[in-house]
């Protein structure tokens, strides 16, 4: 009985932990049980009969197709701009002292703090705004794209910035005293090495920006993105397209994370295995 | 020796992004402001008039659905703390080789569509689901009562929506943890318990912190989640706003509410960074960097 | 010595940058246009001009079209079309084109369809075109004779119907037998099993005419009357919510069992769920028409004409007839499917008689001057954002 009562304990954790592993899966496994079902009518919500039709012309609704497209444009666009600038913003915060420092993470900070419909808001406040029309910001593609680079520049900065904290900066000065100038530095180096943080940082913000609804629904003018597609769709029945499609994003992702996972365990594998052959070779010398 | 390039970079590297932010993001809180203090239509045009009262009206009318909005988000923030900090623990302490991949398994329902999600949990808790059917059986539901179209079922959404952005500080926090303090307190025959609440939590405080503030936050501007699990009664201030923006046009009233809305969390904002200071909200601290 | 020296030029620098800031601030403040003025439009002018053969947007409501007929046209007409579903609410639609059209730009689009009483706000702002009768005689032609004088359009000058329908009520015939007029929706055995529509200008004279009062002669006292009943049936937790058109979905599982609904709906569902029908209220229904209407700055005003005068065709109006299931306003569609959908040919929703209709009203807006129709439309909102 105490045998039992200790292994609860000792593994109470791991328990709940799976539990909730599970409850958030759950509706992900709903909607792939769905994207298998046959629908007589309209709405996807009750079980009928398995097919796969749907998997296999997930691409027949065009309409749908069509917002999905303008959505990975965009997140494509969204995710190189937002990269770019954010990493060049964490940069200069983790490296340099400078007067402004606070303001800047400050500047940084708010955005991710701020309700998405009070950025959507304010962003169609402006875009409306009688000073900015001589620009003519008509709703739509730029608009969107400038709210969403927004408001994925703070998380990119976030995680180059953690990825920059754990860099070992002898690395950058031992290419210093080698005689590279600092830019040839940054390309040959530094870059290199805040690569992944740098991949991951493009990563999500393309997620975030495929994802948006609420500052897209303000900010969208007459286009229309996937989210807002099956905000309109959910009136008068969701596709089961949109089922298979969603599965296929998710089934994507899981494949790309782990490719990810298993990369960063062979490269450690290989490092173990290389520094056992290192120190078998010849006596390490201390740097 | 630095010379005037080398004390300008940081801010040619700070530029582009900071420019950006300024221009469409505090600019934009500046149109708004400007926006809620005109009166007028759409068709005839919104003049600016001082009107203040927009936001004595606003927010007298809507009182209700400001408070519903913070009640739903603060229990859901809770009930997120309170599934979320066991979970992390374990991935943190008890993962090991699989810590990434529950890491993953955190996140990745993110990456289905956040609609897509909250209406799978729509065909979850319908009246007629299996779920539900549980439920009315084990009593907690009565007999002729419904999930859908009630607090619970908003805040349950709310829940499972913002659950990862409770995980991932509390993770990252517990992670940092010097597991020495913790046999240390052990060593110190302190029990479990003991140590769990005098050792482990107060250490792991900027990341409940974090947690808490970017778990709450959200969750009181969300509208997705009542629009579709809840009915007219559960309408939070988002509702309100995207309503008055989108389907009114009542562009001046719609601002008034999304500054105020933006005022109050900003206040509580103002709190947490006297205590904890700007950069652990990114969770990390400041002195550390700069080396 | 260096320290202040840089010091000195970083200050200038932030100095500069808070210029900048400031000097966009006061243009803002300044600014004129857009925001500021509202429409004026007081030219109408005539829609002509473009490619009966090239590229047309149409923007229309969800659910409104068969798969088959926008393609069909593209072929006989060797025009692209580009078909959205962006209407789904007629305020919704126009907030998001009024900023386009007061400038006199239709953002690409050539035919934009929304319901009668904001075709009239349209075109009363000057946001619509009217059309060049001689481009579109079929069209007039077939146009059936309840629908050729409405009040708005007498002369159909600027407007032309794509599809009508009636208000009513909504029903799951198995799980809510007895409801029959608007005010069995109150019943409290059906409490949290109701919804209403979210379009006023259905619902508010719908619950009117349950309590005798005559929509085209009520007051605006009358709508507020209505309007606090609905309040209370929202706070007491009758009404379960009010919505688009997603109530089907909740009656199709059972969630909600009686509602105030579509016509054109309750027949699709009913591939759903055979027991969603159609009743009409003791008191009588709401008749709308959704219009097809080209706006200011349409670039392709032929082959919106060439899109009407299609659509107006009996053999292919019966084909979107049989999708929609809505009432077609095109004369002869009953014949047509009478040899294809007998079924279809006599159903009362999609071809009703004069008898069916009887007590039947136009929909109405609130009376008096726009102050007083915001004011309704106002307390409106606030009942059902909760």
């Amino acid at each position: 009985m105490k045998r039992a009562w200790r292994w609860i304990r000792e593994n109470s954790a791991m328990m709940v932990a799976i539990l909730v592993l599970i409850y958030m899966l759950a509706p992900i496994a709903v909607i792939a049980l769905f994207s298998f079902n046959d629908p007589t009518g309209r709405f996807n919500f009750e079980w009928v009969g398995f097919t796969t039709q749907y998997w296999q012309d997930p691409f027949a609704n065009s309409e749908l197709t069509d917002s999905l497209m303008l959505s990975i444009r965009l997140a494509f666009f969204t995710s190189i701009g937002a990269t770019i600038l954010g990493t060049l913003l964490a940069i200069a915060l983790v490296r340099y002292q400078f007067m402004g420092r606070k303001a800047s993470n400050l500047l940084i900070v708010i955005p991710m703090a701020t309700p998405e419909v009070v950025i959507g808001a304010s962003l169609l406040s402006f875009f409306l705004s009688p000073a900015f029309l001589p620009i003519n910001f008509q709703l739509g593609f730029t608009t969107l794209l400038i709210a969403h680079i927004m408001f994925s520049i703070s998380f990119v900065v976030v995680v180059v910035r953690s990825r920059l904290i754990g860099f070992d900066r002898r690395l950058e000065e031992a290419s210093a005293d080698l005689g590279a100038a600092p830019i040839t530095t940054f390309w040959k180096v530094t870059l290199p090495l805040i690569a992944p943080g740098v991949a991951s940082a493009a990563m999500l913000s393309f997620a975030l920006s495929i994802d948006d609804f609420v500052i897209s629904n303000f900010n969208a003018g007459a286009e229309v993105t996937f989210p807002l597609y099956i905000f309109g769709a959910n009136q008068r029945g969701i596709p089961v397209e949109v089922n298979v499609i969603a599965t296929m994003l998710f089934t994507v992702t899981v494949i790309a994370m782990l490719a990810v996972i298993f990369q960063q365990r062979r490269a450690e594998r290989m490092a173990e295995r290389r520094a056992d052959d290192d120190n078998k070779a010849t006596v390490s010398v201390p740097i | 020796m630095t010379t005037l390039r080398q004390r300008l970079l940081p801010y040619a590297l700070l530029a582009p992004g900071v420019v950006w932010l300024i221009v469409f993001f505090v600019i934009p809180m500046y149109s708004m402001g400007e926006l809620s203090l005109r009166t007028g239509s759409l068709t005839e045009g919104f003049q600016l008039t001082w009107a203040f009262e927009n936001y004595t009206n606003a927010i007298s009318e809507y009182s209700t659905q400001f408070f519903r909005a913070f009640f739903y988000a603060g229990t859901a923030t809770v009930i997120c703390l309170l599934i979320g900090y066991p979970l992390a623990y374990a991935i943190a302490f008890k993962g090991g080789r699989w810590k990434n991949l529950m890491l993953f398994a955190v996140i990745a329902p993110f990456f289905t569509t956040y609609l897509i999600r909250t209406i799978a949990w729509k065909t979850i808790l319908d009246d007629s689901s299996f779920v539900v059917g549980v439920l009315k059986t084990l009593q907690i539901v009565p007999q002729d009562g419904r999930v859908l179209a009630t607090s619970g079922a908003v805040i349950a959404g709310l829940t499972y929506n913002f659950l990862p952005f409770m995980i991932l500080p509390l993770y990252a926090s517990l992670e940092r943890l010097d597991l020495r303090l913790i046999e240390a307190s052990k060593d110190l025959y302190a029990s479990a318990r003991v140590t769990f609440f005098k050792v482990t939590v107060p250490l792991t405080m900027p990341g409940i912190i974090a947690g808490i503030l970017l778990t709450f936050i959200p969750a009181s501007g969300d509208y997705v989640n009542s629009t579709f699990l809840g009915g007219t009664q559960q309408a939070m201030i988002g509702n309100v706003i995207q309503s008055k923006y989108l389907v009114v046009n009542d562009y001046p009233v719609a601002a008034a509410l999304s500054f105020t809305l933006l005022v109050i969390i900003l206040i509580a904002l103002v709190f947490y960074i006297k205590f904890a200071g700007t950069s652990a909200l990114m969770g990390d601290d400041d002195e550390k960097e700069t080396a | 010595m260096t320290h202040a020296k840089s010091n000195n030029s970083l200050r200038i620098l932030m100095l500069a940058a808070l210029a900048l800031v400031a000097s966009m601030a006061l243009v803002a403040c300044g600014g004129g246009g857009g925001l500021e003025e509202g429409a004026n439009n007081d030219n109408v002018t005539t829609a002509t001009g473009g490619d009966p053969a090239g590229n047309l947007n149409v923007s229309n409501w969800p659910l409104y079209i068969d798969d088959k007929t926008i393609s069909e046209f593209d072929q006989a007409t060797g025009a692209t079309t580009k078909y959205t579903e962006d209407v789904n609410d007629n305020n919704e639609f126009f907030g998001k084109v009024q900023p386009l059209f007061s400038q006199g730009d239709s953002g690409g689009r050539s035919i934009i369809v929304v319901t009668d009483w904001m075709a009239d706000k349209m075109h009363q702002l000057g946001y619509v075109q009217n059309f060049d009768k001689e481009m579109m005689t079929t069209a007039q032609d077939n146009l059936i004779p309840s629908l050729q004088s409405p009040s708005f359009d007498p002369n159909r000058d600027f407007s032309m119907p794509w599809q009508t329908g009636m208000t009513g009520l909504v029903v799951r015939s198995d799980l809510a037998p007895d409801v029959e007029s608007i005010n069995d929706l109150f019943d409290p055995k059906y409490k949290g099993k109701v919804t209403m529509l979210t379009e006023m200008r259905d619902t508010v004279p719908l619950v009117m005419a349950a309590d005798g009062v005559d929509p085209l002669e009520a007051t605006t006292e009358d709508w507020m009357a209505a309007i606090d009943k609905l309040q209370e049936n929202v706070a007491n937790g009758q009404i379960r919510d009010f919505t688009g058109n997603d109530y089907v979905q909740d009656m199709a599982n059972g969630s909600v069992v009686a509602a105030i609904g579509w016509s054109g709906d309750a027949v699709q569902a009913q591939v759903d769920n055979p027991n969603i029908e159609w009743r009409m209220p003791t008191q009588g229904c709401a008749l709308w028409s959704d219009n097809m209407m080209i706006p200011v700055g349409a670039p392709n005003p032929a082959a919106a004409y060439a899109f009407m005068n299609y659509v107006y065709e009996p053999e292919n109006q019966a084909q979107i007839a049989e999708f929609v299931n809505y009432v077609s306003p095109v004369k002869g569609v009953k014949e047509v499917l009478e040899a294809k959908d007998p079924e279809l040919a006599n159903n009362e929703l999609i071809f009703p008689s004069e008898e069916f209709t009887k007590n039947c009203w136009n929909q109405v807006s609130p009376p008096g001057d726009p102050a007083q129709v915001k004011e309704v439309e106002e307390a409106f909102q606030n009942v059902i954002t909760g």
